[in-house]
């Protein structure tokens, strides 16, 4: 009976190359793996034709899945080749840690109070390793980084004692070239490690346990009865897993008992080699898993292969980077391994070479590489019957029958909403961003509204997108039923009406219509009982929208329309009411919703209001006792509306700055008349003509009291817009200038030598 | 052997000929044909080592080891930065390392003529005897050529494209066809171009994508680190002051750190806390600048001044340095002395030093 124990390099591809020479060599009848026993459940996916890697282990707490662990498996990890090698070879394969049940349970506790979830559980899993993680701020000691490398990547430490930056060349010239056969390899790794592990610190109580925990399944398979046992784990357990070092079953069994416990549930999962990388926060990640599949898959020439893919990429990417070029870069390749003493170029020196003789010292496309090929894009599969939770199940059905494939790599879709397909993709899209899936992303040109036929997104699957998937399951089996029964259950908890009204919106935009008349009664019932106008404010702008492109999305609104019409008369007899009695922050707070109320009342939808907001507004722009802007503001818009003419606005705008007024007032009723409204004073003549005829009929004398005034006012217009006006009032000045006049004047009142005087002030004061 | 006092400027064969002379010594590693030393042992004289090599370049290792390969490959090495980025001393170094001579220089300049990349003519010796080999008078590269070394060429970018041209055929062929003797002269093994180019003034004469795809780029960065900067213009600056006699026992640490501190500030754009935004004026402020304010001021000092080198002696180099273009620049210079310089309280003697040149 004998136990082989093949200490590896998580993600190493010399490793698992070894490993699959050891078993082909050992033909063991047991293989056990550093990996969570409770996939054993799972394992035989693993050799299904349609798994393809990258993909992970995932296993969470059924009650809780957000509470979960991932065990990621690329095509080079050992790991993954043990798994196949033992499948096919119809041996028992067993996962041998610290089951993850102990690992979640131990997070879920010292998680109280954490909301944010957490990838969890253990070392070779997708964790956070705390070792690595927390050693930041407090400014890097020498020991504290390779505190945290000796246990994820031990070997990487013994290439840079030997000088090489590049773990897996230094593997490829020190080992692979080195030695007689991969079990003298892995005796002699063990060994090294034991001297490492020698002037370690004490092991942290986790790696105590869970390797007392691999101990113990090991007795167990002997126990079985198997001959030939086989153990892969991480390269830093090797020497304690060795047979003649085990201490009593007893003492180990002693270290596990009474470990929490929660019940788990295990599954596979695809992944990404963006996910596999040291830098998306993978503790036992690497860095550079896109030249590690290259270098396992490689049948010959690696450099010569992976400078070839190079000048491919760039070609791809409309550079120069012609089949001379990558000649000249191999051999600078060559050369730089000999200047820095290595029998073969590493990455290093590719990148180095690369960015020489491709990239012709531009730093930009050599991030190009890194990324698509140094980390690579590529997103792994699982077969169709792994088991899912339904909602994943539901979701995989329908990216199948949209023809809607999840894929690692940033695409860009424009959804055409008249064509069926596109449309019902628009809605599986906006379902899963309400259940908190960002797959697709909109990005709508600025100002583009929901009124068009076109939607762009921008799709983007992220791996841990199952997890949520999973996480949301409990709202519902299908997409449509989990995203109708959270957005009410975020409905109901919802306390500001403007944000309910919003989300009315999304479930009309992810054509949930359950969802949007069980959020409609609650509009109104909160719009009923609701004493603060504001919110009815926010609310009815978007509420409104809706009917505008109903007809488009093919969607039900006449519930809207309802809702809608009661919440524009509230707002209109509460404007008076609400308007008075603000400071200064409440009432740029309440210019912008009287704004958004009135884009409200533009639309067709609330024709019949129309009148009785206008009225308020009214009564809002004449009274004295509410803040200058906010009447400035009504008065515009009013103007705007042609509700009231040019020259009553101007009688009204000289009247705020008559000398006796205040002339803080003034200026902020100038504010509100004008906000934002540059280009409007350039479109409009009648407009710049009531600024105009004002500034030219004001005294000398009063003229410089106002200036800083004005200038408050101004000084917000974007300065090419102030250039436009300033060309516009010079336009005026000339003769036709009389065309600005108000029909209350009449062009020959004017003295035009004055208001030539006056408007090469105005210009000055434009900038 | 040292320099001869009387020259102004040792050439880097000669100021660091013991050097050189140590490392073939101590060389038994492979040397390319051609080559004084091995690749290994030129990187460790640029580089320096423990045993008393002095480092000629400050800076990532990586960058020198690529520029000695690529040399080693027989391609070309173009330096590539900003001005002051040591392109044109890496140069030097690496052709006294290789070819133990660093003369085979052609300047770049726009008025250049193509004679001075192939070759011209002595013309009494033509007149009189008709083409000859004797009659030619060989260009540095053709020198190169003939007899298997490095030849530097500086400021390629500001060479005029047709006469660039013309090092094409050097550089792919490694021949340079005489036809008016229907003679061409063959590069011997050793030969190679450096060429440095300033990608500031980019534009002036753009490589044409036939000459840039012969050569292997490296761009040298300005300093890292503002120890790095330090370290570099100290040493510069003692190497300097020996061979313009300036006394060597000045402590010169304390005002190059201040330099070195403001150039980098108004470079980035940002103070070094990260707290403060400076505007950044329109000169490179680049190290080898911070090097030349540094000697400024110690002649200054020597000179005139009391002997130490005080923020006085540094205050005219460094608003020269800075203000380039009299309007933009000494409006960017007044704001930041305002605004950073004046806020720090050990900085009092330079505030007060340099308001009153203004």
């Amino acid at each position: 009976m004998t136990v082989t124990v093949l200490g590896v390099r998580h993600h190493g591809p010399g490793s698992a190359r070894a490993v699959r020479a050891a078993l082909t060599e050992l033909a063991p009848d047991a293989v056990l793996i550093e990996g969570p026993p409770e996939a054993d459940a799972v394992a035989s996916f693993a050799l299904d034709p349609s798994m393809q890697p990258p993909v992970a282990l995932l296993v969470h707490a059924t009650a809780d899945p957000g509470l979960a662990a991932f065990y990621p498996f690329a095509s080079f990890s050992p790991e993954w080749i043990a798994l196949r090698h033992g499948l096919a070879a119809g041996v028992p394969v067993r996962f041998i840690d610290l089951p993850a049940t102990h690992g979640l349970a131990l997070l879920q506790e010292e998680r109280e109070g954490r909301d944010e979830p957490r990838d969890g559980g253990t070392p070779g899993a997708d964790t956070t390793d705390e070792d690595v993680a927390d050693s930041g701020p407090a400014g890097p000691t020498v020991d504290e980084p390779t505190a945290g490398l000796r246990r994820t990547d031990p070997i990487a430490l013994l290439a840079e004692a030997a000088g090489h930056d590049d773990p897996e060349r230094w593997w490829d010239d020190a080992v692979e070239h080195g030695t007689d056969g991969a079990l003298d390899l892995f005796a002699a790794i063990s060994q090294a490690m034991a001297e490492l592990r020698r002037d370690a610190p004490e092991p942290d109580a986790l790696e105590v346990q869970r390797e007392a925990a691999m101990r113990r399944a090991i007795r167990r398979a002997e126990k079985d009865g198997y001959d030939r046992i086989a153990v892969v784990c991480g390269a830093w357990h090797a020497p304690v897993l060795e047979r003649d070092t085990f201490p009593p079953a007893s003492q180990d069994d002693a270290r596990l008992k009474g470990l929490p416990k929660v019940r788990t549930t295990a599954t596979w999962v695809p992944w990404t080699h963006d996910r596999l990388s040291i830098s998306s926060g993978y503790g036992a990640g690497v860095d550079s898993p896109g030249w590690y599949h290259h270098l396992f898959e490689a049948p010959d020439a690696p450099v010569v292969r992976w400078l070839q893919r190079t000048a491919a990429l760039l070609r791809g990417e409309g550079l120069d980077a012609s089949p001379a070029s990558v000649v000249e870069a191999t051999r600078l390749a060559e050369a730089l391994g000999h200047v820095r003493s290595r029998p073969l170029p590493g990455l290093s020196e590719l990148r180095d070479a690369s960015l020489a003789v491709l990239c012709h010292g531009n730093p930009l496309p050599l991030r190009l590489i890194d990324r698509r090929l140094v980390v690579g894009e590529v997103l792994g599969t699982v077969p169709d019957d792994t088991p899912m939770v339904p909602l994943s199940q539901d979701l995989a059905a329908l990216q199948r029958s949209l023809r809607l494939p999840a894929e690692a790599s940033v695409r860009h879709r424009e959804l055409d909403l008249r064509k069926d397909l596109d449309l019902r993709r628009s809605h599986l899209l906006h379902r899963l961003v309400l259940l908190g899936i960002p797959w697709g992303v909109r990005v709508d040109a600025q100002g583009a509204t929901t009124g068009t036929f076109k939607e762009p997104w921008q799709l983007e699957w992220q791996p841990e997108f199952a997890v949520r998937l999973i996480e949301a399951s409990r709202y519902g089996a299908t997409v449509e039923a989990a995203a109708t029964q959270f957005a009410l259950e975020r409905g109901r908890a919802e306390e500001h009406l403007g944000h309910l009204a919003a989300s009315v919106e999304a479930c009309l935009l992810a054509a949930l219509p359950d969802a949007v008349a069980a959020l409609m009664r609650l509009v109104a019932d909160r719009a009923a009982t609701d004493g603060d106008l504001g919110e009815l404010m926010d609310a009815l702008e978007p509420l409104a929208g809706i009917g505008r492109y109903g007809s488009v999305r093919r969607d039900d609104t006449a519930a809207v329309e309802a809702v809608v019409d009661g919440l524009a008369v509230r707002v209109c007899l509460g404007l008076a009411g609400a308007a008075g009695g603000l400071d200064d922050e409440a009432a740029a707070e309440m210019v912008g919703r009287i704004d958004a109320v009135d884009r409200a009342f533009a639309l067709p939808a609330l024709e019949p209001r129309r009148a009785a907001w206008r009225d308020a507004l009214d009564a809002v722009a004449i009274r004295t006792d509410v803040r200058g802007t906010i009447a400035g503001r009504a008065t515009r818009l009013l103007l705007d509306a042609r509700v009231i003419e040019a020259a009553e606005a101007r009688r009204r705008l000289s009247l705020e700055l008559s000398r006796v007024a205040d002339a803080d007032r003034g200026a902020a009723w100038i504010e509100g008349f004008l906000s934002g409204t540059g280009l409007v004073l350039l479109h409009d003549p009648d407009l710049l003509g009531v600024i105009d005829q004002w500034l030219t009929s004001v005294p000398a004398e009063r003229f410089n009291d106002l200036l800083p005034v004005l200038r408050r006012a101004f000084a917000r217009f974007p300065h090419g817009e102030l250039r436009q006006i300033g060309a516009a009032i010079k336009a005026v000045a000339a003769p036709t200038g009389a065309r600005a006049a108000t029909p209350g004047t009449t062009p020959a009142t004017l003295d035009l030598p004055r208001a030539e005087a006056a408007l090469a002030t105005t210009l000055e004061l434009l900038g | 052997m040292t320099s001869t006092p009387a020259v102004l400027r040792a050439h880097a064969e000669h100021q660091f000929a013991d050097e050189l002379e140590r490392l073939a010594a101590s060389d038994d590693r492979p040397r390319p044909t051609g080559w004084r030393l091995s690749p290994w042992a030129v990187v460790t004289y640029l580089m320096g080592d423990a045993e008393g090599i002095t480092p000629k370049y400050v800076g990532r290792r990586r960058l020198m080891e690529v520029a000695v390969a690529t040399l080693a490959t027989d391609r070309a090495l173009l330096l590539l930065g900003v001005p002051g980025t040591a392109k044109t001393w890496v140069g030097e170094h690496l052709a006294a390392a290789i070819s133990g001579d660093s003369t085979l220089l052609v300047q770049g300049t726009s008025g250049i003529a193509e004679e001075a990349i192939r070759y011209g003519w002595d013309y009494a010796r033509l007149l009189a005897h008709g083409p000859s080999r004797e009659a030619l008078v060989a260009s540095p590269v053709m020198r190169a050529m003939d007899e298997g070394r490095l030849v530097r060429i500086e400021e390629l970018t500001r060479i005029p494209s047709d006469v660039q041209d013309a090092l094409i055929t050097v550089l792919s062929e490694k021949t340079l066809p005489i036809p008016e003797l229907a003679d061409e002269v063959q590069a011997r093994r050793g030969f190679n171009v450096i060429a440095t180019a300033n990608d500031r003034d980019k534009g002036v004469n753009e490589l044409s994508s036939a000459l840039r795809r012969r050569f292997n780029t490296v761009v040298l960065p300005l300093p890292d680190t503002p120890e790095e900067e330090v370290a570099i213009v100290l040493q510069r600056v003692a190497q300097l002051g020996t061979a313009l006699d300036l006394p060597a026992d000045v402590d010169v640490t304390g005002e190059i750190r201040r330099v070195v501190a403001i150039f980098r500030e108004l470079r980035s754009g940002v103070t070094e806390d990260g707290r403060t935004k400076v505007k950044s004026p329109s000169g490179s402020l680049s190290t080898a600048e911070a090097i030349s304010v540094t000697i400024n001021g110690l002649t200054l000092a020597t000179h005139f001044g009391s002997g130490p080198l005080t923020a006085a002696d540094i205050a005219a180099g460094l608003t020269g340095a800075v203000v380039r273009d009299p309007v933009a620049d000494r409006a960017v210079w007044r704001e930041y002395l305002e605004t950073v310089v004046k806020e720090r309280r050990d900085w009092q003697d330079l505030y007060r030093a340099c308001r009153d040149l203004d």
